[in-house]
């Protein structure tokens, strides 16, 4: 009784333009149509699941991600829709079920891409906001009840959504696309505030290439001139690729190796850095060297801004060992080919820098600027904190 | 039930046919060589562990992450081992990208066979890949593979294969000894012109016709690992069946250089920077492919990645590269120190340490180990006071208190060894007699890559050898045999000999040693082993007068008499109830000036080593001939 075809094709077709360009993308795949019996649809479904795992183990194979981590938040949106509109699920609490487990996996492949999990958080919220909804109670009420629940009663909320509701899936696909119509334009809301931080004659330190920063320096050159420095970001050299393109807008631009950041920080007025992840702490799980640019910066007293859009703020902490770091191929640092000085040392070639709360000045989310000290009201609002753990 | 799979997913593909082939690889799960013997007894290669993943595991992986979509697997030895672990594999489910195909055959017995095979069937396509299924490697070959079809498209049907090379200069320890190779390419083309294995080679030579092809840039490269991975055009596999002859990947690629300008086909080669790629092809590159896996080289096949998706074998990464799956106990003190991975449920003792290893799942370690280099597998029992230096223990193995491993030693399944005891340098134990797969051998030798491993290199060469000597003495003692019904004249028979002496590379002292074997056990082969010694000698001596030339071109400097006298010594020590022919034999070749005097009076006189052949020395008729022979040169002195 479940499965509404027509329904679900509707969906698809309402959808904005990135769902139909996943959609154009997964066609490669598979080319059966949206529209197919029960059992065919599962295992289409599963093809795409895996699929998608197995890009996750496969992909970034040098520093950060061979797409942008707002690419990877997309499909991960786009594939939970998929699993609502597709798999067998009669009420809330089945569902939920079955994206935690899909969603184990999922965070699994690839520990150190946060944004998944983030995402999967997200729309178990929806989830249960969407059943609240429907049930009559309104969201302000569930929260404080679930609160309560935590202090008394512990994880037993779950009871509580085996109600069945007919337009239960009708209402979670449309949240689900609200979703992913913001994270099209988190991009955009973050790099529209660049006028109210970026001033004429500035000098601007960035490190790597984070797109996020490209899109807000250019966004402020359309109006100011500025200078920015480049820190190289050895070794896989970001840098470099971002001072290019960054030439390209008529910014301009100076690429400095790592080493001289703490030289060359006493000129600048302001560091605008990137982030993989925002911690739960307000920390940062950053590319690596931003924890000396960090240092350097609070040394000179210049202002360090972060540019995070909100699916990077993680629920994670920064205690988490395993899962934190992310060792990739030492040939970057000691080529292969360097011959017979491999057998006898070890390279390790880390991806990623700690920075503690502390040495940030500011986060500039798509929904305004926030302090680090803010992160953990951010953190309540956008998750259930019976999701934190999948 | 593989091929089920592969007959429903045919209809969906066949619409893609027409504007793209799906790629497809071959894969060749047998190594048809003995280099992991005495371990490939009880487990294919393929299936042998490493990182505590099936090493065919890592091939399928690197096959499907580079967009292969249709793999067929070729097994021979154990296939259903292979079979089976494919089965329960992530590889064939439904939702597997990769489609794969297991075809078993106990006749396949090289490379060669299998794509015969390949060509008969019309398994393939279009162009496809060609890998073993012990290769490990993370290479990307689209690049590769769009230049490969960019070239047969430019000139039709010219280059038939693409061969994938990594750079690592000499000394790399990554490179394989046996792999050694000099190529010489067009630099612009990527054309290879000269192919040559370079092991143990001290000159090389290149033919002058390389340096008139037209082009105006060359490459003689000698830092080139070949990763054993190529992109085959279908003419591949219609090149080995037209060529009957070619049975590993080295004869096509020689065959087809030499011919080139018959046949008009050409290789290219590809040289990767960035991935790695290796064929575990030996012990050595055991250790070696091991120990880049754990330091992260094959990045992003790391062990924590579990791209296998088996239950329970997700493991952790913590730092020094040290990799925990779940389960995992360590006692007080313990330490590992760096580039360690130990898996699910292995318990360890109180103050071990442990550097360099891989520890399979469900071991049990005692107190005071020390592991270095160590390649453990699963459900090894090691006691306490236990030490291993680079060495491979296989499953279930039972190590007790007080052992010591020296560097290079091999514990194959099931074997229990101790209490304190210490094995030396590249022993291998095993439970299985070593003689007892002699008979398989010669089929097998066929296609061996020519290189002992050099961990137990003396002992592949010995039996190697040996294995000739024995070959080459049935062919002496043919030739003689036809030599005396056919009455040919010695020099032919010398002729014939020495041509025998290259076709098995035997040494001139060998060859002596063996006619002289041969021609004293004549009688015994033709006229039973029980005839009496008046009979042997009656029988011997003419034949002795007869080929008394043959022997003469063998036996000229003293040292050959020595030789000649020792071998003589030999075929008698065995044959005890006649040694009063000795006597005689003597005293013919003697007579024959095929020895002298003081040669044989060299070799009595030898201080000899065993009571036997002492107790030899004091037979009557021989001390006789002695006694005569030291008369006859006194007299003659006398004379003089």
């Amino acid at each position: 009784e479940i499965h509404e075809p027509e329904e679900v094709s509707v969906w698809f077709r309402e959808g904005s333009s990135c769902c139909q360009e996943t959609l154009a993308r997964n066609q490669r795949f598979t080319e059966t149509p949206v529209n197919m019996p029960g059992a065919d649809k599962e295992t289409d479904l599963s093809e795409r699941i895996e699929s998608f795992l197995s890009e996750l183990k496969r992909c970034g194979s040098g520093a950060g991600s061979l797409r942008g981590s707002a690419e990877t938040a997309r499909e991960t949106t786009a594939l939970l829709r998929r699993i609502t509109a597709q798999a067998r699920w009669g009420n809330a609490g089945e569902l939920m079920e079955i994206i935690r487990k899909e969603g184990r996996r999922m965070t699994a492949a690839q520990p150190s891409e946060t944004t998944v999990g983030n995402m999967i958080r997200r729309v178990l919220k929806i989830i249960r906001e969407e059943y609240a909804r429907s049930r009559g109670s309104s969201e302000e009420t569930d929260q404080q009840e679930s609160l309560h629940k935590l202090l008394t009663s512990g994880g037993s909320s779950e009871d509580n959504f085996r109600q069945h509701f007919t337009h239960l899936k009708a209402n979670v696909i449309e949240a689900i696309n609200e979703l992913l119509t913001e994270l099209e334009g988190t991009t955009d809301n973050i790099s529209m505030q660049a006028l109210e931080h970026i001033h004429s004659n500035e000098v601007i330190m960035t490190i790597g290439r984070s797109r996020t920063v490209e899109a807000f320096l250019k966004d402020a050159a359309r109006k100011r001139k500025f200078h920015v420095i480049v820190a190289e970001c050895a070794p896989f050299c970001q840098g470099h690729e971002m001072a290019t393109s960054l030439c390209k807008e008529d910014i301009e631009t100076t690429v400095i190796p790592d080493a001289a950041i703490f030289a060359v920080m006493s000129r600048v007025n302001k560091v605008i850095i990137g982030t993989q992840t925002v911690l739960a702490n307000g920390g940062l799980r950053a590319v690596n060297g931003t924890h000396t640019l960090a240092l350097a910066a609070k040394h000179h007293s210049t202002p360090l801004i972060v540019c995070a859009p909100m699916f990077k703020l993680s629920p994670q902490f920064p205690n988490e060992e395993d899962t934190f770091h992310k060792f990739v191929s030492p040939h970057e640092v000691l080529p292969f080919t360097e011959g017979e000085i491999l057998s006898k040392v070890n390279a390790h070639c880390p991806v990623f820098d700690y920075v503690p709360p502390e040495l940030i000045t500011l986060f500039i989310s798509n929904i305004g600027g926030n302090a680090p000290s803010y992160i953990y009201r951010l953190m309540s609002e956008l998750y259930h904190p019976e999701d934190h753990e999948l | 039930m593989a091929g089920k799979a592969g007959k429903q997913s045919r209809p969906r593909k066949a619409e893609k046919d027409e504007e793209e082939q799906p790629l497809q690889a071959v894969l060749v799960a047998d190594s048809f060589n003995r280099r992991f013997f005495p371990i490939s007894k009880d487990q294919p290669r393929a299936l042998l562990p490493l990182a505590n993943v099936s090493m065919i595991d890592y091939t399928l992986e690197f096959l499907t992450s580079t967009g292969v979509q249709e793999t067929f697997v070729f097994c021979c030895w154990m296939s259903s081992k292979i079979k089976e672990h494919l089965q329960k594999s992530k590889w064939c489910r439904p939702t597997s990208p990769n489609v794969v195909h297991v075809i078993t055959s106990d006749l396949y017995r090289s490379l060669g066979d299998v794509l015969r095979d390949v060509d008969a069937k019309a398994l393939v396509r279009s162009d496809f890949l060609l890998v073993y299924g012990d290769v490990v490697s993370n290479i990307d070959v689209s690049q590769a593979l769009q230049e490969h079809k960019q070239r047969r498209k430019m000139e039709k049907n010219v280059s038939v294969m693409t061969m994938i090379f990594k750079e690592s200069p000499p000394g790399h320890k990554t490179r394989c000894e046996d792999d050694d190779i000099i190529v010489a390419m067009d630099g612009k083309s990527k054309r290879i012109l000269h192919y040559q294995r370079a092991q143990a080679l001290k000159k090389l030579h290149f033919p002058m016709n390389i340096f008139h092809s037209g082009s105006d840039e060359f490459e003689i490269r000698f830092d080139l690992l070949d990763c054993h991975i190529s992109i085959c055009s279908p003419q591949v596999a219609e090149l080995f069946t037209d060529n009957f002859d070619y049975q590993t990947k080295n004869d096509f690629v020689r065959g087809l250089l030499v011919n080139e300008e018959i046949l008009g086909n050409q290789i290219h080669m590809h040289v990767t920077r960035d991935g790695y790629g290796a064929r575990v092809s030996n012990l050595l590159m055991y250790d070696t492919v091991s120990s880049d896996m754990i330091r992260r080289w094959i990045y992003p096949i790391t062990p924590e990645a579990n791209f296998a998706d088996q239950e329970g074998q997700s493991c952790t990464h913590s730092r020094h590269n040290v990799y925990r799956e779940p389960g995992v106990s360590l006692g007080h003190g313990s330490q590992m120190e760096e580039n360690v991975l130990i898996g699910r449920n292995t318990v360890i003792g109180a103050n071990c340490t442990i550097s360099n290893t891989v520890i399979g799942a469900n071991c049990v370690i005692g107190d005071n180990v020390t592991l270095d280099r160590a390649y453990i597998w699963n459900r090894v029992h090691i006691a306490n006071d236990v030490k291993v230096k680079q060495s491979v223990i296989c499953d279930n193995v039972e190590v007790k208190h007080g052992v010591v491993l020296n560097e290079q030693c091999v514990l194959a399944y099931n074997v229990v060894v101790g209490p304190d005891i210490t094995l030396q340098e590249g022993t291998v134990l095993s439970m299985h007699h070593p003689d007892e797969e002699d008979d398989e051998d010669e089929d097998e030798f066929l296609s061996d890559d020519d290189v002992g491993y050099s961990k137990d290199k003396t002992k592949q060469k010995g039996s190697c050898s040996s294995y000739f000597i024995m070959l080459f003495q049935n062919e002496v003692h043919g030739t003689l045999q036809r030599g005396l019904d056919e009455n040919i004249s010695c020099d032919n028979l010398v002729l014939e000999i020495n041509s025998l002496k290259y076709a098995y590379n035997i040494s001139l002292k060998e060859v002596m040693q063996i006619l002289i074997r041969v021609v004293l056990e004549f009688p015994f082969q033709q006229q039973g082993a029980q005839i009496s010694t008046a009979q042997y000698s009656s029988h011997l001596l003419p034949l002795l007068k007869k080929w008394a030339p043959v022997f003469k071109n063998y036996v000229k400097r003293p040292q050959d008499q020595m030789d000649c006298l020792a071998s003589m010594e030999e075929v008698f020590l065995e044959r005890e109830t006649h040694w009063a022919a000795l006597v005689k034999v003597l005293m013919s070749v003697y007579q024959l000036e095929i020895l002298e005097e003081e040669g044989i009076m060299r070799w009595f006189k030898q201080s000899s080593t065993t009571g036997k052949s002492q107790q030899l020395r004091r037979n009557q008729g021989l001390l006789k001939f002695i006694q005569w022979l030291e008369e006859a040169e006194e007299s003659s002195e006398g004379d003089e």
